[in-house]
């Protein structure tokens, strides 16, 4: 039995629904914030993740982290020393898509060449009539950067467990994989 | 000459903030450094190890994978609280094989020591053996 810790950072335009989500990660998807209050600063939230078919447990410590642009580098201060990373956008914005490179960027520059293993979400699903990005086009762009990809409606609950539980998975895999090779060194 | 295991000698390890249990904290402390106890994830990490008498030590040799920076503190007390620091040091990244450290701790007596991991270069850190070097009695 392991239990591993993660801090996370749900990073992403601002009014794509990083809060929304990480609410609906936080009381297992009962309550739909409905009213729009933008994220000033950083919210942190704690949720436990089992892996499935084990005794794992992966502790994710969510970081939702203002997206609009003037309040960044203030944010960047409390981002700390990060685990993972959640980018999301919206499926009803071809610039919030286009701006997941600003983000990964960013990101890359505050870890210092330590490599943060992340997933890509496109939230608003349910919003079909006004989607702009296509499925394939961000799978693709989630793939070459060794991203899983996900789409979830925070408001209609669809896929929110799925992203908590693959999140805790890419996670749990990367311990693993460090496991083994601290296994296979040899003695200084 | 080699340092006899320090749990031969009664020390345990008394504090620890990851676990995982195929790779219990007691590996820390078996003399052997193909054992080790790792670190499941975020910064800082620590252990506590408690010897069964006042101890001087002179020095500590610790092997580890990916550790950064380690800061050192001890007590003489018979509780693990109200530590005193006494060290700290930076580590240098190795590749593929382990980090070897010897660090001077001036001689003094403790019965805890404890070891404060601030970062690493890695997601995950180990530590896989502590060892005193016995003074001559």
């Amino acid at each position: 039995m392991v239990k591993l810790r993660a801090r996370c950072l749900l990073l992403g335009d601002a009014a794509v629904g990083k809060t929304a989500l990480s609410h609906m990660f936080h009381n297992d998807g009962t309550l739909f914030q409905k009213n729009y209050s933008m994220t000033a600063g950083v919210e942190l939230l704690m949720k436990c993740v089992n892996i499935p078919e084990t005794s794992d447990s992966v502790e994710l410590y969510l970081i939702d982290s203002a997206g609009k642009q003037t309040l960044v580098e203030a944010c960047e201060k409390m981002w700390g020393e990060l685990s993972m990373l959640c980018l999301v956008f919206d499926l009803t914005s071809e610039q919030s898509f286009v701006n997941c490179s600003y983000w990964m960027e960013r990101v890359r520059a505050h870890c210092q060449g330590l490599h943060i293993p992340g997933i890509l979400v496109g939230n608003k699903s349910d919003l079909t009539a006004r989607r702009e990005v296509q499925a394939s086009v961000a799978q693709e762009w989630a793939q070459s950067r060794g991203m899983e990809y996900h789409e979830t409606s925070a408001k209609e609950k669809e896929n929110c467990d799925a992203l908590l539980l693959s999140l805790a998975q890419t996670f749990h895999s990367l311990y693993q994989e460090r496991r083994s090779a601290i296994q296979n060194l040899s003695p200084g | 000459m080699i340092d006899p295991p320090l749990s031969s000698l009664g020390a345990k390890v008394v504090v620890v903030t990851s676990g995982d249990e195929e790779h219990p904290p007691e590996n820390i402390i078996d003399g052997d450094s193909r054992t080790f106890w790792m670190s499941t994830g975020m910064f800082p990490q620590e252990f506590i190890i408690c010897f069964a008498e006042s101890t001087k030590v002179s020095a500590v040799t610790v092997d580890s994978y990916n550790v950064k920076h380690l800061k050192i503190e001890k007590n003489t007390s018979r509780y693990a609280s109200q530590f005193e620091s006494v060290t700290e040091k930076e580590f240098e990244h190795t590749d593929g094989h382990l980090q070897s450290n010897s660090i001077s701790l001036n001689g003094s007596s403790a019965t805890h020591l404890r070891f404060i991991i601030t970062s690493g270069y890695d997601h995950f850190v180990s530590v896989h053996r502590v060892s005193v070097p016995q003074l001559p009695s």
